[in-house]
């Protein structure tokens, strides 16, 4: 490692895809997400995501309304979708799975979205 | 007939008869951001808007506030019992006073208190205290002391807002000399008046942001031809073709019949149905048939391309029991199943493929709800 790198900060969130064998560093959970869209848009693999920074534990559920649950303790006016994702990522769930559940328990009325990007219980 | 943007953008007015052609708002009426800015006024400066529900601040002092279009609003209970609205302004140097403060968590306040210089207003409006800085001109060596006026309580109030009420529902109204809210609602205060709307407290509010323009939302409440293909489970108890649609100056009713007659407690109102209030330009009351409570939408605008559903549910008792919560989680299922349509909708109007849109003969109340957005749009 240089000098430079180690000066480098490492970012405090990222997620990989295994197939292309690339990490990506981002800033916040639900840029996380945003990879996800991103790299699976492109070459429609799911990534999981490999390094969090969260200031709590994560739930250990991987149903995602009890992800939502549990996680809304600590958010105000919506759970990021980037916490849920990290949450099921460490349970072995894929990001795309995650994000697929998620729309589906959206569609049974079970959740809803109080702004962009963000779930809460119904 | 459709008109498929050539390029040339070739459209009409939406045509008076819903025989003819041109009987949609031109696809730009819903993508465009000028239009967005100009509906501020148009339609939400210029009509009564709901605001709030009044139980939800039963004390003095109780307040909660609003943003419509660029305007934010304070809606308090005054020492009178009365519901007043006024812009969230400070009459001395013009700060916002309060932070946001929603309809499900009010606030309360003896006085309304501005905090950059702590001029204070009664419940009221009207200017109740200055500071001492104000009242002489210590620092100022070209004035005197007695040449400081004491600030008048009335020229210096709050700058109020029109207030009117269908039963426990305020509404507001920007304009300097609106019409009537009764004139405006028509039958449908009448109507809703006769129920015993105040009985009923608010219990679950649901807000959720939709990627569509906020007429797109409300032309697909209006309509329920998309329902046999999109919602299922619940048109399963519904006899769909039962169903009516009236259509009346500014509001327009869904009346729905259920399969099987619904059990009489089952519902706040007599008609063994279930009947959808659209009020122009956002505000919804749903009269449900399955349910001893209501709820009320209102399709509150962001911008061209989103706008937030705040979804308000009333039962006797705020605590749900469990069939109640259920009927929540299934209004819920509702929204989300429209969501996906709306959104999906409004994918094809950006595409920028089509310049006007056309409607089917039964589409008279989604008709209605464009002819009104011209007519604002013109007046
Ligand atoms: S701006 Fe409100 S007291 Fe000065
Ligand atoms: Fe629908």
């Amino acid at each position: 490692m240089t000098a430079s790198d180690s000066r480098q900060r490492q970012a405090p969130f990222a997620a990989a895809c295994r197939e292309c064998e690339v990490e990506q560093g981002v800033d916040s959970a639900n840029e996380l997400v945003a990879f996800y869209r991103r790299h699976s848009r492109q070459t429609d693999h799911d990534v999981v995501v490999t390094r969090t920074d969260f200031a709590f534990d994560l739930p250990t559920a991987t149903d995602v309304e009890t992800v939502v649950a549990e996680l809304e303790a600590h958010y105000e006016n919506g759970v990021p979708l980037g916490a849920v994702v990290a949450a099921t990522s460490e349970q072995g769930v894929p990001v795309g799975e995650t994000l697929e559940e998620l729309h589906d328990v959206r569609l049974t009325g079970a959740l809803y979205e109080p702004r962009d990007d963000h779930v809460a219980v119904v | 007939m459709t008109r498929w943007n050539n390029g040339r953008d070739e459209v009409e007015p939406v045509s008076p008869d819903i025989t003819e052609e041109t009987n949609a708002l031109p696809a730009r009426y819903f993508t465009d951001p000028a239009v967005h800015e100009m509906e501020k006024e148009t339609v939400f400066g210029r009509y009564w808007v709901y605001a709030g529900h009044a139980n939800c601040i039963p004390d003095a002092g109780d307040y909660f506030t609003r943003n419509i279009g660029d305007r934010e609003i304070i809606v308090v209970r005054t020492h009178d019992g009365d519901v007043e609205a006024f812009y969230n302004v400070c009459a001395h140097r013009g700060s916002a006073m309060v932070e946001e403060t929603p309809m499900t968590d009010p606030g309360n306040a003896g006085r309304i208190k501005c905090p950059y210089h702590l001029w204070t207003y009664d419940l009221d409006g009207s200017l109740a205290s200055t500071p001492k800085s104000f009242e002489d001109a210590r620092l100022n060596p070209d004035l005197e002391d007695e040449d400081v006026s004491e600030p008048d309580a009335e020229e210096n109030a709050l700058m109020s807002v029109h207030t009117d009420r269908i039963g426990p529902f305020v509404f507001v109204n920007f304009d300097d000399d609106p019409m009537p809210l009764a004139e405006q609602a028509g039958s449908m205060k009448t109507e809703l008046e006769s129920l015993p709307l105040e009985e009923y407290h608010l219990a679950r509010r649901i807000v959720s942001e939709v990627e569509c323009n906020w007429k797109v939302f409300g032309g697909n409440y209006s309509e329920c031809d998309h329902c046999q293909a999109n919602h299922q489970d619940w048109v399963r108890d519904l006899e769909l073709l039962e169903s009516e649609l009236e259509v009346n100056d500014y509001h327009w009713i869904l009346h729905y019949q259920h399969k099987e007659d619904v059990d009489d407690e089952m519902r706040i109102h007599e008609e063994h149905e279930a009947k959808f209030y659209y009020f122009w330009p956002n505000f919804t009351v749903n009269m449900y048939g399955t349910a001893d409570g209501y709820g009320t939408y209102i399709i509150d605008p962001i911008d061209e391309g989103r706008f937030q559903l705040v979804a308000d549910y009333y039962f006797k008792d705020p605590d749900l029991s469990d069939e109640e919560a259920e009927f929540v989680r299934t209004s819920r299922q509702l929204q989300e199943e429209d969501f996906e349509l709306v959104e999906r909708q409004q994918r094809g109007l950006e595409s920028g493929a089509i310049a006007q849109a056309q409607l089917g003969p039964n589409e008279h109340t989604v008709h209605k709800l464009h002819r009104l957005a011209q007519e604002a749009y013109e007046a």
